[in-house]
């Protein structure tokens, strides 16, 4: 898993540059200027908009404020969702920036959970960590974990602390030697094309004649409409957390994270940081969607 | 954690079929919807009850209680038909759906439900709460995993109100195992909700325990009935789901496994 250490660190620390407006039905006492902020792909929306919060309030009475809520052309956004899903479900083939309508009133209570406290954050991303521990190990490691360390992986996302979060996250990610791989892979496909919101369901990496499952398999079985890379399961998830694999209804129904290897291969994260490396200051960033985002793009 | 295959997918359509057999025979309402894709689906039951603070005339009772009260389910009669005997406050209906879906991930039964007003406005996880019983309340408050949450369906993709379902298998791995021993035939639906439904307003007729049960010569469950202390409180609320435990369905075991077991005396029902 070392070697993947370059992809763990680009999966988590991806961006997403977004451009916050204020619905133009809101009360305001004066106007609302936009706010613009970098998104962390693997965080939560509601974890990480305080600031637009405030910025947005500044300008509103306090009678006019009530539970905060985001949409993306008419689409209330859902906040339990991975940012980085939501973005490739909604808005990967369209310009940057992200163009994200904030609202104070009139929450959509048939479409959005509601997120009074960063509490209901917590429970819900540790409620994700422990089903797929169920799926992986039968809860084992995530049960024989002190409070402190589930703790320390709530933090870890919260306070953007890559280090933190995998001392812990790791202890998740293995399994025993003698066994080839997790006993059931934990995975959601996300589509706009369907009803139902996502496709879970039990698959072994590794089937009965002991081949390792590839990420093809698992599309052909679960979800025959799409196309996927011949790349082995167990590669896949030693450094993919479960939620990262978003099939937008675009183009070619691969996962996004996955589009650069269709013309770059397998060995991209090498590449990848090499190009980073080499990369000169000051480069101009295009504004091409699905790009992966280096630390030039933080001055935006 | 036991190996728990034998509650798959598969049977749990099969238990929710039975269940739903006699559902119909007793018109209680419940029925199965397919996904749109037909893969998988889930068992669902819409409804209606009182919420007030007063009594409703029904079958003679008329204590007050904060807990919601059933209606006659067919709401066929107009709203002003319902006898109210004494009305402080204004009633108001609510409309509850229940549903009952498959987690692969934990391989048991959950429990979905959402409430609202006729107006379409939806209940609150507070006004939820108030309409759980205080003896459930106090175990559902210990756990954060064992509480109600609001959480999307897997299916339909809308807010509802869950059961988290990783303690499932622990309470129920003692009811099957015990009518393995004693040999009775345990529909596991109707044993799962039986226990988790009445926390949130959602009752089985006794008629399912009986239905269940396919050996029903056997007196060896209805004779340890036993009297309750009554200054016991939560006894009164548990009478109706002591009937279900000392019928041949349940096994009085399992209320030691229940995830309101730390409130009782155990030694009670042994």
């Amino acid at each position: 898993m070392t070697d993947d250490k370059d992809v763990l660190r680009d999966v988590w620390f991806g961006r997403i540059p977004t451009c916050f407006t204020l619905y133009q039905d809101e009360i305001t006492e004066r106007e609302a200027e936009p706010y613009y902020l970098l998104l962390p792909r693997v965080s939560y929306l509601t974890l990480v908009t305080d600031k637009v919060k405030k910025h947005f309030q500044k300008v509103m009475r306090q009678e006019d404020i009530s539970e905060i809520w985001f949409e993306y052309e008419g689409t209330p956004l859902k906040w339990h969702y991975p940012i980085g899903l939501l973005f490739d479900l909604l808005a990967s083939s369209s310009a940057l920036p992200w163009n994200i309508t904030v609202h104070f009133k009139s929450f959509p209570e048939k479409d959005l959970l509601h997120c009074p406290s960063k509490d209901v954050i917590e429970a819900h991303f540790m409620s994700c960590v422990k089903e797929a521990d169920a799926l992986k190990h039968k809860s084992q490691v995530i049960n024989e974990m002190q409070k402190k360390d589930h703790k320390q992986l709530w933090m870890g996302l919260q306070n953007d602390r890559f280090d933190q979060f995998w001392a812990i996250n790791r202890k998740l990610m293995e399994y025993p030697a003698e066994e080839n791989g997790f006993r059931y892979i934990p995975f959601r496909i996300y589509q706009t094309t369907t009803e139902r919101p996502f496709i879970q369901k039990l698959f072994r990496p590794v089937s009965t004649d002991g081949q390792l499952h590839t990420l093809g398999d698992l599309l052909k079985e679960v979800c025959p409409s799409a196309v996927a890379p011949e790349v082995p399961m167990p590669e896949v998830c030693s450094w993919l957390p479960t939620w990262l694999l978003a099939s937008s209804a675009e183009g070619s129904h691969l996962p996004s994270l996955w589009r650069d290897w269709e013309e770059d291969g397998p060995r991209l994260s090498q590449q990848g940081a090499e190009n980073r490396r080499n990369q000169s200051p000051g480069t101009e960033t295009r504004a091409v969607p699905k790009r992966r985002f280096t630390e030039e793009d933080r001055r935006f | 954690m036991e190996e728990n295959e034998f509650f798959g997918e598969k049977t749990f359509q099969h238990y929710c079929a039975e269940f739903i057999k006699h559902s119909q025979k007793i018109g209680d309402g419940w029925e199965w919807r397919a996904s749109k894709d037909c893969s998988d689906g889930y068992m669902c039951k819409t409804h209606f009850q009182v919420k007030n603070g007063t009594a409703v005339s029904h079958q003679g009772t008329s204590a007050h209680v904060q807990t919601f009260l059933p209606v006659e389910e067919a709401l066929d009669p107009p709203l002003d038909d319902l006898e109210v005997t004494e009305t402080t406050t204004a009633a108001e209906v609510i409309k509850y759906e229940y549903h009952v879906l498959y987690s692969c991930s934990y391989q048991v039964p959950v429990l979905y439900f959402r409430a609202s007003f006729l107006d379409g406005r939806p209940l609150a996880l507070k006004d939820i709460w108030e309409g759980v019983h205080e003896c459930y309340k106090m175990r559902l408050l210990q756990g954060p995993w064992d509480t109600i949450t609001q959480q999307e369906h897997p299916i339909l993709g809308q807010p509802f109100f869950v059961l988290h379902p990783c303690k499932t298998s622990e309470f129920m791995t003692p009811v099957l195992k015990n009518s393995q021993k004693i040999n009775r035939n345990v529909n596991y639906i109707t044993s799962w909700l039986s226990m988790v439904g009445p926390a949130v307003g959602l009752n089985l007729p006794l008629s399912y325990a009986t239905a269940a049960s396919q050996d029903e010569g056997n007196v060896g469950g209805q004779g340890k009935k036993r009297s309750l202390c009554s200054t016991f409180p939560v006894a009164k609320i548990l009478e109706p789901l002591l009937h279900l435990a000392m019928s041949p369905l349940l096994a009085p075991a399992f209320i030691k496994s229940a995830f309101i077991s730390d409130r009782l005396d155990t030694d009670l029902f042994v």
